[in-house]
């Protein structure tokens, strides 16, 4: 989908996106680069659907990745029971695991986030259970060579 | 006044170009792929993820490097097959994630590798698999592009790494066989339908309501040109105890599929138990029961071996110099001649 601004005759510029609120509608706003006039994309539920099913990101282009990611469109599946497996690791009296060291962890936050959390959990297992109280990145080559083809 | 192709980009976003990047980023991956299987069956209930297994681990069993893509999002079968329920998916290197394999005396002594993808190692068997979403009540609307968005995630995701065969275990439904057939044409970015490096393989019961659904399923493909090597024909009546005869289950069908029949399974209750464990079915003292399957499975994996692409092992270019100093020439792996297709 692209805008025109029929005055200027000038493809107009995403300049900021907006998650969509409870009723499931996104705001993207576009401006015209000659003129500076400005107008906004607004979406029902159905149109945010289309885009979101399609598993892109909308967003300004040159937008910082994080800022990207933050973006509701992300294509990824949030299954019931990785909210939950959430919601326990950040109650106060969860049962603490291994730590991870950086490099481990930029390992595992490189993976689709609908994988995440159960990845997560089964390393923390399969660490625990082989006496390690760290997760490193020899744990998870170890792992690698154990399970992986 | 402009058009819309007047004008490049779309003022911020680049949605087709993040489309295109997808579509890359899953054909890089499935780069070391030389064939694609999809097994599909009109309806459920059929044996299709049976039978996959089953043929997966007949190829491991021949050396083969396999891997079983269990393509059944909402019904996956593959993780309890295989004993992978409670295996870890590890992250790897660049984002992607290690391919889950089976032990390598689950897949014989013959060299060959057997990897394993299916939802069913994070979800719980009665757990259903959700999306999030924005239109309350109105998730069936997208349900399939969302699958189909993530079926591309997992492809481009997983190290599939050199793969002789990758398997697909189709989902249900006449429609979704076709779906996959023109999704491979655009993900595998080689020819309008990733010619060579795709079939299909359709598993019926012998009745004519499925032959009827998996008939709708084999025009389609033929409309679009994807290739079918042909069609399975389980619970092909049952083995009496008593009698050693093979009986009729079902009303046979009135008229064949337009298609090679690669085998007729009859419904024996101690395969299927077999079958439920992942297949052991070629352990010794295993083989009377499961004879007409091993034997339907063995023709299948042959077939696979006629349309195995010629050509070198994957990752190695054609007329490379492999490390004893000769030029590669068309082997099936394990060094076997190939057969080529006529």
């Amino acid at each position: 989908m692209k805008f025109l601004c029929v005055e200027c005759d000038e493809p107009m510029k995403l300049h900021e996106t907006r998650a969509p609120d409870d009723s499931g509608s996104l705001s993207v706003r576009f401006g015209c680069p000659s003129c500076g006039r400005d107008i906004a994309m607004l979406t029902n539920p159905w149109e945010t659907e289309v885009v979101s099913s399609l598993g892109v990101k909308i967003g300004p282009s040159g937008e910082p990745e994080e800022a990207a990611s933050r973006c509701p469109f992300s294509g990824v599946v949030q299954e019931m029971q990785v909210k939950e497996m959430e919601a326990e690791r950040a109650s106060p009296t969860a049962p603490t695991g291994p730590q991870w060291t950086a490099e481990a962890l930029a390992r595992l936050e490189g993976i689709p986030e609908f994988v995440r959390p159960m990845a997560r959990q089964g390393i923390e297992h399969y660490a625990s259970s082989n006496g390690h109280a760290v997760v490193d990145e020899k744990i998870l080559d170890e792992a690698r060579q154990r399970f992986g083809m | 006044m402009k058009s819309y192709a007047d004008i490049v980009g779309d003022g911020g976003s680049n949605v087709l170009d993040q489309v295109l990047s997808q579509r890359a980023a899953i054909a890089d991956a499935l780069a070391g792929v030389r064939h694609v299987l999809a097994v599909g069956s009109g309806k459920g209930g059929v044996g299709k993820s049976t039978l996959t297994m089953a043929l997966a681990r007949a190829l491991a069993g021949r050396g083969r490097r396999v891997a079983i893509l269990d393509a059944d999002f909402n019904g996956p079968t593959q993780a309890h097959m295989a004993g992978l329920e409670d295996t870890p998916w590890v992250p790897g290197e660049g984002g992607r994630l290690a391919l889950p394999r089976l032990e390598d005396d689950a897949v014989g002594a013959a060299g060959g590798r057997l990897g394993v993808v299916s939802l069913g190692s994070l979800l719980g068997s009665a757990q259903e698999l959700s999306f999030d979403t924005v239109s309350h009540g109105e998730q069936h609307t997208w349900r399939s592009t969302r699958e189909f968005a993530m079926l591309g995630q997992l492809l481009s995701t997983v190290e599939w790494g050199d793969l002789d065969h990758l398997l697909f275990d189709l989902p249900p439904g006449a429609e979704r066989t076709v779906q996959y057939a023109q999704f491979f044409a655009g993900a595998l970015g080689e020819g309008e339908r990733g010619e060579g490096r795709v079939s299909f393989v359709m598993v019926t019961l012998p009745s004519d309501l499925s032959h009827g659904v998996v008939a709708r399923s084999l025009t389609a493909l033929s409309a679009i040109g994807a290739p079918a090597l042909g069609y399975v024909e389980n619970m092909a009546g049952y083995l009496c105890r008593d009698c050693g005869e093979v009986k009729p289950l079902f009303p046979e069908a009135a008229e064949g599929l337009d298609a090679p029949c690669l085998g007729r399974v009859p419904f024996d209750p101690e395969l299927a138990a077999l079958c439920d464990r992942g297949w052991p079915a070629t352990e010794p003292g295993r083989a009377e029961a499961a004879g007409a399957a091993v034997a339907a499975v063995e023709r299948v994996a042959d077939r696979l071996d006629a349309v195995l692409p010629p050509g070198p092992p994957p990752g190695m270019p054609t007329g490379a110099v492999t490390p004893t100093g000769e030029a590669s020439s068309p082997t099936a792996p394990g060094g076997q001649p190939l057969e080529t297709e006529s």
